[in-house]
């Protein structure tokens, strides 16, 4: 085909050409690049069956829930705080210190079992009885 | 001559390279690279006008298409698709070593031609480097493509996608621009 007018290559353009690269240049950029896709190629040899992609999937929905439930309890905080007294502290000295007054607490009782029926109607008996005995001295001295 | 060659001429075990590149077959990719890599340093060439990033763009549009050769259509050509890639990265690539030269030390227009040409030439490849980058990039390409490698409108056509037509008088377009940019060339402008 012949060309005409603008439809000539520029005169001259051959100068922009690429230089000649020698067999080891040539072969040496080669060796870099699949020196470089040596990481992409061995990732890509891994088999992947559906159950890896789910739970690739999976564990991206569990780091998204766990950011999402992070983000709502501390947007959270500041409702609960202006929801809530300011509790006071307790301290375990008052308690103790109570506990030997006569109108404070009487004990400080710990369980490991259901309550006995009977102690909880002796307590009863023993509270009603302004904390005497409610067996008769007479009946002890027998 | 340009429309002689045929660089993007369909191989029949092609698809099957392909195929082999995804699964990580390393030959199947040495082989992508040894058919493709010469041609694709020369069209670097063409953008940058320098060996050694000539060289870096043409490891980074390799390793950039490994990375992506899943997006390629099955049945579509490979090699199509990755001079796309490095055209791409080829334009992305000057704008910032544009800016890292200006920022750096000034060169010439020719953006670090070998000291070793003669004055002359140099000279040569100083205006037509700096009327080649006053061109819209894409009128660029076609040149780069065309006029300098010698791709055939057929294949500019497929790796651009644009139309036969559109590659025809683009590439008017742009020798004549060429042509009027040389004719108002300064050395030093």
């Amino acid at each position: 085909m012949v060309e005409t007018g603008s439809d000539r290559p520029i005169e001259g353009l051959e100068a922009l050409k690429a230089p000649r690269r020698s067999e080891a240049q040539r072969a040496a950029t080669n060796a870099r690049i699949l020196a470089s896709a040596e990481l992409p190629l061995a990732r890509r040899r891994q088999p992947t069956s559906s159950l890896d992609v789910l739970a690739a999937w999976g564990r991206r929905g569990l780091v998204a829930a766990s950011i999402a439930l992070a983000i709502l309890a501390g947007s959270l905080q500041p409702w609960r705080a202006w929801q809530q007294e300011p509790s006071q502290p307790v301290v375990l000295e008052e308690v103790i210190g109570a506990a030997g007054e006569p109108e404070g607490v009487p004990a400080l009782l710990v369980a490991y079992s259901e309550p006995d029926l009977d102690a909880v109607a002796a307590a009863a008996l023993l509270e009603r009885n302004g904390n005497r005995s409610v067996i008769p001295e007479n009946v002890e001295q027998r | 001559m340009a429309a002689e060659s045929e660089s993007l001429s369909p191989v029949s075990d092609e698809p099957q390279l392909v195929a082999r590149a995804r699964r990580g077959d390393r030959e199947a990719f040495a082989a992508l690279v040894e058919r493709y890599a010469d041609q694709a340093f020369a069209v670097a060439y063409g953008f940058l006008q320098h060996v050694e990033d000539s060289e870096d763009l043409v490891h980074d549009a390799f390793i950039r298409a490994l990375e992506r050769i899943d997006s390629l259509q099955p049945g579509s050509s490979f090699g199509a698709w990755f001079y796309r890639l490095l055209v791409n990265t080829a334009l992305n690539r000057r704008k910032y070593l544009a800016r890292r030269r200006m920022e750096d030390v000034p060169v010439t227009a020719a953006g670090g031609a070998s000291p070793s040409l003669d004055s002359e030439r140099a000279e040569l490849r100083a205006r037509l480097a700096w009327a080649l980058g006053k061109l819209p990039s894409e009128l660029e390409t076609l040149v780069i493509l065309h006029d300098l490698e010698g791709f055939t409108h057929p294949e500019i056509a497929r790796v651009l996608e644009i139309p036969e037509g559109t590659c025809r008088s683009h590439l008017s377009r742009a020798r004549r621009m060429l042509r009027d940019l040389l004719k108002e060339y300064q050395p030093h402008g």
